[in-house]
C-alpha cells in the first residue's frame, strides 16, 4: 500500500474523511472532532501550512476491486495475487495445483486480506466459465480485473516442438486468455467498467531463440490484446498487455532444466541486459497493479514492457 | 506511488498543460518539484498556485546555452536532479508541402533538441549522484502517420530512438523511458477546437474521449516511481486504444 502525501497548505480538507480522521498524524495536529469542531481544527491545519508530507493518508489502490488471476498459484501471479488483496482487491486465485493455491489463499487470509481458490486448467473452456461463475457467487456479482496470467515454457524450434507442446504453450497463454476475457467481458460491460490484463512477453514483440511456440503465443496475446481494446473501449473496459523479460520464476528453473544448462549459467545469461539483473515477481506484481488501477486510466491496447530494458537494443 | 517522497524532479514546460498537471502529481507525491519554462508569464502563474514549489526558471529548452544556465541555477535550487520530465513541446500545423525551413527547425529545435539539451544536463547530474530517472515525452506521433505534422511526427519519433539509446548507455544508473500519448484535452485543445472536432475526435479513440493532462501526468508518477524499477528503454503509448488499429478501425 502507497501513502500519499497530503500538504495541507495545497488541499481542501475534508475533516469527515475517515482515513484522515483515523490517521495517527491527524489526529495529533488536531484532535479527533467531528462536524463544527473538526472543521475549525481543519480551518487550523490550513492555517498551519504544513510542510509536505506532515500528514499520509494510506491510499488502498484497488479497494473493493474483485479480481480474477489465472496461473496465480506460483510466480507472476501468486505475487500479484498477493499485491493486489494488499491494496484491497477481493481476489480469484486459479491454477492447476491445489496445495499451492490454497497456500496462496491462506497468505492472503493470513495478511488480512480476501481470496478464494478455484482449481481451473484454462485451457478448457468449462474450467474458465466456472471460474467466473464461482467468482462472481463469492463476490457478490461484480467482476473487475481479470490478470490473465497463466502459461507454460516449452524450449523447442520448429521441427523439435511436438504437437503436444506446442497445443500446451498456445492454448494455456492465449487460447485461455481468450476464453477467461469470453465469460468475463458480459459482467464487466454490464457494469461499463472492467480491466483486462494479459500477460504476454518481450518474445511477443522480438523473437527469441528455441521458442517457436512460445513466441507465437505471446505475440498472438500482444495483437489479441489491441484487438479486444478496439472492440470494447466505448463499453469502458480497457485491454493492456505485461511483456516481461526473464523473471525469477519457477518457469525459469523449469526452461534452465530444459536447455540442460545449470541453474547459474542460465542465470548469467538472462541477467544479460541494460540493467545487468533478471526482473522479480514483485516487480511485475507492482506494474499489473498500475494497469489494473486508475493510475491508468487512459491507457488500452498498450504493451507495458517491463525487461530491463532487454529489447531496447 | 512509492519512493517518490523528496525527489528532486525537473519538468520542462510545467507551466501548462500536461506539463502543469504533472507538476501537481509529482507535489502531491511529496516531491520537490522545479519548472523549467520559456512562458514567463505562465510560470509566475504557476508559482501562485504552488507556492511550495522549488522554483521555476525562465529558459526555452531549444537554447543550448539557456539550459545549461537553467541546469545551473536548478542544482542552486534543488542541488541535483533525480528525476527529470522532458515534457516541453510545441507543434504547428501545416502541410508537408508548405513547411518553411524556419518552421521545421523550430518544431525540431524545441521537441528534439531541447530533449537531447535536457537529458544529458540531467543525466550529467545523476551519473555523478545516486542515478535516476529520465522521461522524454514521445507520441502517438512518434509511431504513427498523421498528415500536416510531418515535423512534429519526426521529431517524436526522433524521441523515441533517442530513449532507447540512452536507456541502453545509462545503465543501470539512469532509467529512461519515453511516454507517448495520444490526444490530451489541455486548453491549447480547447481553444482551437469546435465542439464537432472534438466529437470526431473522441469517436476514433476506442476509449471514446481524451485523456485529461492528470492522467498522463500519473503515468509519469508510476514510471519514475519506485514502483517501476525494472522498467527502462521503452516507450509507453497512453492513448486510449487509438493507435491500436490504425486508420482501418476508425
Amino acid at each position: 500500500m502507497t501513502k500519499r502525501s497530503c500538504s495541507p497548505g495545497r488541499f481542501k480538507i475534508d475533516p469527515n474523511f475517515e482515513p484522515l480522521r483515523k490517521n495517527p498524524s491527524f489526529q495529533k495536529l488536531v484532535g479527533e472532532g467531528k462536524g463544527r469542531r473538526a472543521r475549525a481544527s481543519a480551518a487550523r491545519v490550513e492555517e498551519c501550512k504544513l510542510p509536505v508530507s506532515a500528514i499520509e493518508i494510506p491510499v488502498m489502490k484497488l479497494k473493493h476491486r474483485i479480481a480474477i488471476i489465472t496461473g496465480a498459484t506460483s510466480g507472476i501471479g501468486e505475487a500479484s495475487a498477493l499485491l493486489f488483496a494488499e491494496e484491497g482487491a477481493k481476489v480469484t486465485v486459479t491454477g492447476r495445483d491445489d496445495a499451492r493455491g490454497r497456500n496462496v489463499v491462506a497468505a492472503i487470509a493470513a495478511a488480512g486480506g480476501t481470496a478464494v481458490f478455484v482449481r481451473a486448467d484454462v485451457r478448457l473452456a468449462g474450467d474458465c466459465e466456472r471460474v467466473v461463475a464461482e467468482t462472481l457467487r463469492a463476490f457478490g456479482g461484480r467482476l473487475d480485473i481479470l490478470f490473465n496470467n497463466a502459461g507454460v515454457f516449452h524450449p523447442h524450434n520448429a521441427i523439435d516442438c511436438t504437437v503436444e507442446e506446442w497445443d500446451a504453450t498456445v492454448d494455456s497463454s492465449l487460447k485461455g486468455a481468450w476464453l477467461m476475457a469470453k465469460y468475463s467481458l458480459p459482467t464487466m460491460i454490464a457494469q461499463r467498467r472492467g480491466v483486462i490484463i494479459n500477460q504476454a512477453s518481450g518474445w511477443g514483440i522480438q523473437g527469441g531463440d528455441e521458442a517457436v511456440a512460445y513466441c507465437a503465443a505471446k505475440g498472438g496475446l500482444v495483437v489479441m490484446t489491441k484487438a479486444m481494446a478496439i472492440d470494447h473501449g466505448k463499453q469502458g473496459i480497457r485491454v493492456n498487455c505485461l511483456c516481461p523479460g526473464d523473471v525469477e520464476t519457477p518457469m525459469l528453473a523449469g526452461d534452465a532444466e530444459a536447455r540442460r544448462m545449470t541453474y547459474a549459467d542460465y542465470m548469467k545469461g538472462a541477467a544479460n541486459r541494460p540493467l545487468g539483473r533478471v526482473g522479480t515477481p514483485s516487480e511485475l506484481a507492482r506494474a499489473a497493479l498500475f494497469l489494473a488501477s486508475d493510475d491508468s486510466s487512459f491507457m488500452t491496447g498498450a504493451a507495458l514492457v517491463v525487461d530491463g530494458g532487454g529489447i531496447a537494443g | 506511488m512509492k519512493g517518490l517522497t523528496d525527489k528532486r524532479v525537473v519538468i520542462t514546460g510545467g507551466a501548462s498543460g500536461i506539463g502543469a498537471a504533472t507538476v501537481e502529481r509529482f507535489l502531491e507525491e511529496g516531491a520537490r518539484v522545479a519548472v523549467i519554462d520559456s512562458d514567463e508569464a505562465g510560470g509566475r502563474a504557476l508559482r501562485k498556485r504552488h507556492p511550495n514549489l522549488a522554483g521555476v526558471i525562465n529558459a526555452d529548452v531549444a537554447d543550448a546555452a539557456a539550459v545549461d544556465g537553467a541546469f545551473q541555477e536548478l542544482d542552486g535550487l534543488l542541488g541535483g536532479v533525480d528525476v527529470a520530465i522532458n515534457n516541453a513541446g510545441i507543434s504547428l500545423w501545416h502541410d508537408f508541402m508548405n513547411i518553411t525551413p524556419a518552421e521545421w527547425r523550430k518544431v525540431m529545435s524545441v521537441d528534439l533538441d531541447g530533449v537531447f539539451y535536457v537529458a544529458q544536463q540531467s543525466a550529467k547530474r545523476m551519473l555523478a549522484d545516486a542515478g535516476g530517472v529520465i522521461i522524454n515525452m514521445g507520441s502517438t506521433s512518434g509511431m504513427n502517420g498523421y498528415p500536416r505534422y510531418a515535423d512534429y511526427n519526426a521529431a517524436k519519433a526522433g524521441v523515441i530512438e533517442l530513449t532507447r539509446t540512452m536507456a541502453l548507455e545509462l545503465a543501470p544508473t539512469i532509467r529512461v523511458i519515453a511516454v507517448c500519448p495520444g490526444y490530451v484535452w489541455t486548453a491549447m485543445q480547447e481553444a482551437e477546437y469546435t465542439p464537432e472536432m472534438k466529437a470526431a475526435v473522441d469517436a476514433k479513440i476506442p476509449l471514446g474521449r481524451h485523456a485529461t493532462p492528470s492522467e498522463i501526468a500519473a503515468l509519469f508518477a508510476f514510471l519514475a516511481s519506485a514502483e517501476a524499477p525494472y522498467i527502462t528503454g521503452h516507450p509507453v503509448i497512453i492513448d486510449g486504444g487509438e493507435i491500436a488499429g490504425g486508420l482501418a478501425s476508425r
